[in-house]
């Protein structure tokens, strides 16, 4: 249907609509209106997705020079070749609509695994593998190698698309990651590094958050992408996590003996070029006099990790004289390891802010703050003139860099802890130091400074005022959007108590308490005695489950299950998981039923849907609270307090809650959908945890479920779930949670629709 | 009957059976036995024909072996012998024990499969023994037209016969009791055998290994119950026990599982993640590198439990779909599928082309006529009825007899004799049909010579077009003379009949 959207034409390619993606996609045009950042919460399954790039697109159509490109980022593989399905159906629609040729360029991007075709390459298993091997095969000297000697392999697809590749531009399209490959055989080029250079001027791109938030992905990706550009990262629940990751490092014993090796490697090679090639040396020697400020045209194969620290001013300096012969360098790099070694020889846990970290450095080895900065970016230009050809042997050293910048770099947001041994196991020493980043804020600046629009959105925000707050960045638009049901399609629960009235809670104190996990056991084969087909439950740690498990097995519960339905368990592996997961659903898939135990913050609770009769109950046994206990939180949770003034106690149940309502909200996907929620711990009753949920599952959450007994969910959910196994049509549905056009045109709805967005 | 060439396996003397002593031989192919001063067999069963062996249980006073056939009868060995009785039924049990099983994956599928549609159709029945034992028509090419004809529709309704599944908690069911004096009863029934067999193929396979040459069957399921492997949360360490290494033919084949991968990229979790962190960054834990060293006994009992769990589960997925097809489509296509699913919003499409389910239509000219509608036929309403009774009523009253045109009493009787059964009129009337007429056996002689005519006329006229010499010889020998047997039969059935009538 074509729709007016505050002035603007867009094509949605659905002859229905839900209320609920109407208003959304208002809010987001004035988003972009303003020119601004937004926040947006819609439950999953009420087409987000969708709704993002029928607007995005249209306001692109009709202003081109406003907005030029779209920049989406999603999470997983999946969901990134999802996104460009459902484009792939919106461009279907605009050529049916307007039986005009596509002129739009959109392409999904990912990793070297993903996109190679080289038939030696792409078999390589795991993505670090496929990148060295194909590092060692288009770096620039060793192409420059292959001029003079042909023998030195390189690769065929990359030397085609370098000839011609750029010259002829891709033609537009929609090009999934299959659609590149496609492409790139047809062509004998390099899907890969066609995707990256064609990414400069797609008009849509889809690839991973890794791309825009890890600094050193991003320099060497994202760095030439238009300001106009609008941003969405859709699944933002987490994003603060991301962030954080990107710029933390851990060092353990054994990175500093492998470093160790690396800088052996690197002196022996020195000395061996010294005799032979002492004019390559001068050279780099000279370049770097000169400054960074070269332009590197080779710098698109050669994937040195680029530079962690964000800011340009550095760039525009020449590396201090210190550290510019190779030599030098690599003495340099030799004293830094040693004081490291020397800091992990402790028996006493050391935390200590970077300035701290930075006066020690500079007493106990003399080494200054202004040439650690320089660290990475050297350590890159030696290993371009040293010609190495595998890099992936040298990322210890590396790290070592990276962390040598960004410990000089930055004096706030980041913490060192140096642990002699785990908590768990005081006898085993294990020293780590652990550089940690406690302020998300700093991965993502850059990108609220530089592109126009940046859209947050997921299906859990909830309190949507936090994320702006811990990211530092003023929105324009802060919403929240319900899903509007025909039928209440989801059922919350907090289940509080055993039938023997023993309080179930995971709180620590109690966790090991028998009467509760025997409750949790039964509770779990109540509900798989009356629920169809798949159940998933969620546990709050790993190490909680296994406990849990092992003592349900002794008591006979398991077994008890066993007659209901078979039993899958989440392991720490994930090979291991994905094959218990494919056997959960080909047991959902039969009608067998079966029960998934899984791990809140896990991998399957994070990027698996439990659509239908995957799930139809989710069962949260207690708060997945994160583990307190860890200095690394204890640090970012004073930082928190003290920059954002946000409590600990807020903060920790804001991210318990999340991860909880991650947990449950895998089970509903659309209107169509049905399932169960049970909250197992008597503290989701209380009012500071049940108003962190999203307003889509406070709504359902009445009264009289709050605090339930086993048998009384059993007796609501055997309710609930007979009801909505009636057949469920499309005109029960329509004028109320799904609206024709005309239905969408009428007065009354335009202001029923007006009440859908919470405005924060 | 009694070939005494045949290689003889065992004897074994005074075997009663039927109350008579005798001599019980296993010979290579069948089981005998004769009684004795006799030299000739009053039993003699193929191997092929047993289905089962059955003793009786320990400590009976009778020590007795029985076995039963394929065709439902059995037979039963009582061993008399006082000293040795225990010991020779032992002997002969276990011999067989290994005998039958050669023998039952030679007996033919297919006679299974005939003795099934012999047992279903009663016609069919008849008609195999009007043509075959009769020897109109050899067995063979009766049943290969047959055969042909059903196996399309047999094998539908075969497969549509699910297998059983297993249920998950089959190890939960066997209950030990106690026995009173320290001691744990595990009832096992063959049920459940079936069901450790069908889930835990190595069990199956120490199984057939270690019974009965090294232990007899109680003891396997005695050290069974007591081996660390049916207690899922030890770690193995013993190595004398027989199951250490079935559990790590478990392990193995959990293994190559995993590093097969999944087949749907949805939810492979290894490629989920774009791009990961590399080693050292980021804030989660490092895994430590010796991860079983510092990990307490407990810790890997708990993951042990939960990867036995894994493998029990999938183990018995796999038990109930052993016989599922496997449809290739290719990996692509498969991904291609799920992710338009994946991104399907039906209800916000218009008219979501309802996936539907096509009919499968046995006989489609049934379906397609269904039930014929009863004939139209000229219903007199009541009120016609009831003017025709008043019109009636309305001629009697007003009747009066004309008698100077009465007929002679002598012609009336005449008429009513003709009209009245067995009168001359009342012959062969439209009325009385040939099945009152016909007493029921000769009915049924005929119809049996009927089908048996009919069928031969079908492997008649399935013979043309004439494409093979095959099919000429078919036809112009033996099947001119088997058309000329049944029409000898139905003459000879004839002039029997007539003998009989006259």
């Amino acid at each position: 249907m074509k729709l007016n959207i505050d002035g603007l034409l867009v094509y949605f390619p659905y002859e229905y609509i839900y209320p609920e993606q109407y208003s959304y996609m208002l809010e987001l045009k004035r988003t972009l209106d303003a020119k601004g950042h937004g926040v947006l919460e819609m439950p999953s399954g009420t087409g987000k997705t969708i709704c993002l790039l029928s607007l995005i697109v249209a306001y692109q159509k009709a202003y081109p020079l406003e907005v030029t490109k779209l920049v989406y980022c999603s999470r997983t593989v999946p969901e990134i070749e999802k996104v460009v399905e459902e484009l792939r159906k919106l461009m279907d629609y605009y050529a049916k609509q307007t039986e005009a040729k596509n002129d739009f360029l959109a392409l999904a991007l990912s990793s070297r695994k993903n996109l190679c075709i080289h038939p030696e390459v792409s078999a390589l298993r795991f993505g670090k593998e496929v990148d060295g091997k194909c590092h060692s095969l288009t770096a620039s000297y060793i192409r420059a190698q292959h001029r003079s000697n042909p023998s030195q392999p390189v690769c065929q697809f990359y030397e085609e698309f370098d000839a011609v590749g750029r010259q002829v531009p891709i033609p537009p399209g929609i090009y999934n990651l299959n659609d590149l490959k496609d492409f790139g055989r047809r062509k004998g080029w390099c899907p890969y590094f066609l995707a990256r250079y064609a990414i400069l001027h797609a008009n849509i791109v889809v690839y991973s958050y890794h791309y825009l938030l890890d600094p050193k992905i991003a320099d060497l990706v994202s760095k030439e992408l238009a300001k106009k550009s609008v941003v969405v990262f859709d699944e933002a629940h987490n994003i603060d996590n991301v962030c954080i990751d990107s710029m933390s490092v851990n060092i353990t014993r054994r990175t500093l003996d492998r470093c160790q090796t690396n800088v052996e490697t690197l002196q022996n090679t020195i000395s061996r070029i010294k005799e032979t090639d002492a004019a390559k040396l001068q050279e780099e020697y000279r370049r770097l006099v000169e400054g960074l400020k070269e332009a590197n045209v080779a710098r698109e194969t050669d994937m040195y990790l680029s530079n962690p620290v964000l800011p340009d001013d550095i760039l525009q300096e020449a590396v201090p004289g210190s550290i510019r012969t190779a030599e030098h360098f690599v003495g340099f790099m030799k004293r830094f390891l040693e004081y490291l070694k020397a800091r992990l020889r402790i028996h006493h846990v050391v935390q200590e802010s970077t300035p701290q970290f930075l006066k020690d450095i500079y007493e106990k080895v003399c080494i200054d703050r202004k040439p650690l900065r320089f660290c990475a970016e050297r350590l890159r230009s030696l290993l371009r003139t040293l010609e190495i050809a595998d890099i992936t042997d040298f990322s210890a050293i590396t790290l070592i860099s990276h962390f040598a910048t960004l410990v000089s770099t930055y004096s706030k947001g980041f913490t060192i802890i140096i642990e002699p041994f785990e908590d768990r196991t005081p006898t085993i020493a294990n020293p780590v130091l652990h550089f940690s980043c406690m302020d998300p804020s700093i991965a993502i600046k850059p990108v609220f400074g530089r592109f126009q629009s940046v859209i947050i959105t997921s299906g859990t925000l909830s309190p949507l005022d936090i994320y702006p707050r811990i990211l530092d960045f003023r929105p324009v638009t802060v919403a929240s959007f319900t899903m509007t049901l025909a039928r209440t399609c989801l059922c919350p629960l907090i289940v509080g108590r055993g039938n023997d009235q023993v309080a179930m809670t995971s709180k620590f104190e109690t966790r090991e308490d028998f009467a509760v996990i025997r409750n949790y056991g039964n509770l779990l084969l109540e509900m798989s005695a009356i629920v169809p087909d798949g159940i998933v439950a969620f546990f709050t740690s790993y190490i909680y489950m296994e406990n849990i498990v092992a003592s349900w097995y002794e008591q006979g519960i398991l077994e008890n299950i066993q007659r209901n339905k078979l039993i899958f368990i989440e392991t720490q592996d994930a090979a291991e998981t994905s094959m218990a997961l494919e056997k959960y659903q080909e047991a959902c898939e039969n009608g067998r039923g079966a029960i998934l135990l899984s791990v809140a913050r896990g991998k399957v609770s994070e990027g698996i849907d439990f659509v239908h009769h995957y799930g139809r109950a989710v069962i949260m046994f207690g708060v997945p609270y994160v583990y307190t206990q860890s200095r690394i939180l204890k640090a970012r949770l004073e930082y928190l307090r003290d920059q954002f003034q946000i409590r600990e106690n807020d903060f920790l149940t804001f991210d318990a809650m999340r991860h909880a309502a991650q947990c449950v909200g895998r089970a509903i996907r659309g209107k169509t959908d049905y399932g169960l929620m049970i909250f197992a711990d008597k503290r989701y009753a209380r009012a500071d945890k049940r108003g962190k949920l999203p307003r889509w599952i406070q709504e359902h959450l009445t009264d009289g479920s709050l605090n339930l007994t086993i048998d009384e969910t059993v007796q609501l959910g055997k309710q609930f779930l007979r009801q909505m196994a009636q057949p469920f049509r499309q005109e029960d549905q329509l004028g109320l949670s799904l609206l024709t056009l005309e239905q969408l045109q009428s007065e009354d709805m335009l202001q029923k629709i007006a009440q859908i967005a919470q405005q924060a | 009957m009694a070939s005494l060439s045949e290689e003889v396996l065992l004897v074994v003397k005074r075997v009663r059976q039927r109350k008579q002593d005798g001599t019980l031989y296993l010979m290579a192919e069948r089981l005998a036995w004769g009684p004795e001063g006799k030299d000739r067999f009053t039993v003699s069963h193929l191997y092929a024909d047993i289905r089962c062996q059955k003793i009786s249980p320990d400590g009976k006073a009778k020590i007795q072996l029985q076995l039963v056939l394929h065709t439902g009868e059995s037979t039963t060995f009582h061993f008399a012998n006082e000293s040795t009785a225990l010991k020779d039924r032992d002997v002969a049990k276990e011999l067989l024990q290994q005998l039958l099983p050669k023998f039952k994956k030679k007996a033919n599928k297919e006679l299974e499969e005939k003795n099934r549609m012999l047992q279903e159709d009663p016609v069919l029945f008849q008609l195999y023994k009007d043509l075959v034992v009769s020897q109109v028509i050899s067995a063979e090419e009766f049943w290969a037209n047959r055969l042909s004809l059903n196996s399309v529709e047999h094998s539908l309704s075969n497969n549509n016969k699910q297998e059983v599944g297993i249920s998950a908690a089959f190890l939960a069911d066997i209950r030990p009791q106690t026995d009173g004096c320290n001691g744990l009863r595990y009832n096992l029934t063959t049920d459940i055998i079936e069901s450790i067999f069908r889930t835990y193929p190595t069990v199956k396979q120490k199984y057939a290994e270690n019974v009965p040459h090294n232990m007899t069957e109680k003891e396997f399921w005695t050290r069974f119950f007591q081996s660390h492997y049916f207690h899922r949360d030890r770690i193995n360490t013993g190595l004398q026990d027989i199951f250490s290494e079935c559990a790590k033919e478990d392990e193995k084949g959990l293994k190559s599982m995993v590093t097969q991968g999944v087949k749907n990229p949805m939810v492979d979790l290894l490629s989920l993640e774009d791009k990961t962190l590399d080693e050292g960054y980021g804030t989660a834990t490092v895994p430590t590198t010796s991860n079983s060293s510092n990990k307490s006994l407990r810790e890997n009992s708990n993951s042990a439990i939960i990867k036995r769990f894994n493998h029990h589960s999938a183990m018995v997925l796999a038990a109930g779909l052993r016989k599922r097809h496997q449809i290739l489509t290719s990996l692509f296509v498969a991904f291609q599928v799920k992710l338009q699913e994946a991104i399907e919003y039906d209800d916000l499409q218009g008219d979501s082309g309802r996936k539907t389910i096509s009919l499968n239509l046995k006989k489609s000219d049934r379906y397609s006529h269904g039930p014929i509608p009863l004939q139209s036929q000229h219903y007199s309403t009541s009120q016609d009825i009831i003017n025709s009774i008043s019109i009636i009523q309305h001629e009697m009253r007003s009747y009066k007899p004309r008698l100077t045109q009465v007929m002679s009493s002598s012609a009336a009787s005449s008429a009513i004799t003709a009209l009245s059964p067995g009168g001359v009129l009342m012959q062969g009337g439209g009325q009385q049909t040939i099945n009152q007429l016909v007493p029921t056996d000769v009915q049924s002689e005929l119809k049996h010579l009927y089908t048996a005519a009919g069928e031969l006329l079908r492997h008649f006229w399935s013979c043309f077009p004439i494409s093979t010499p095959f099919l000429e010889e078919k036809l112009t020998g033996h099947l001119e003379e088997m058309l000329q047997a049944a029409y000898n039969k139905f003459q000879a059935w004839q002039t029997r009949r007539m003998m009989r009538k006259t």
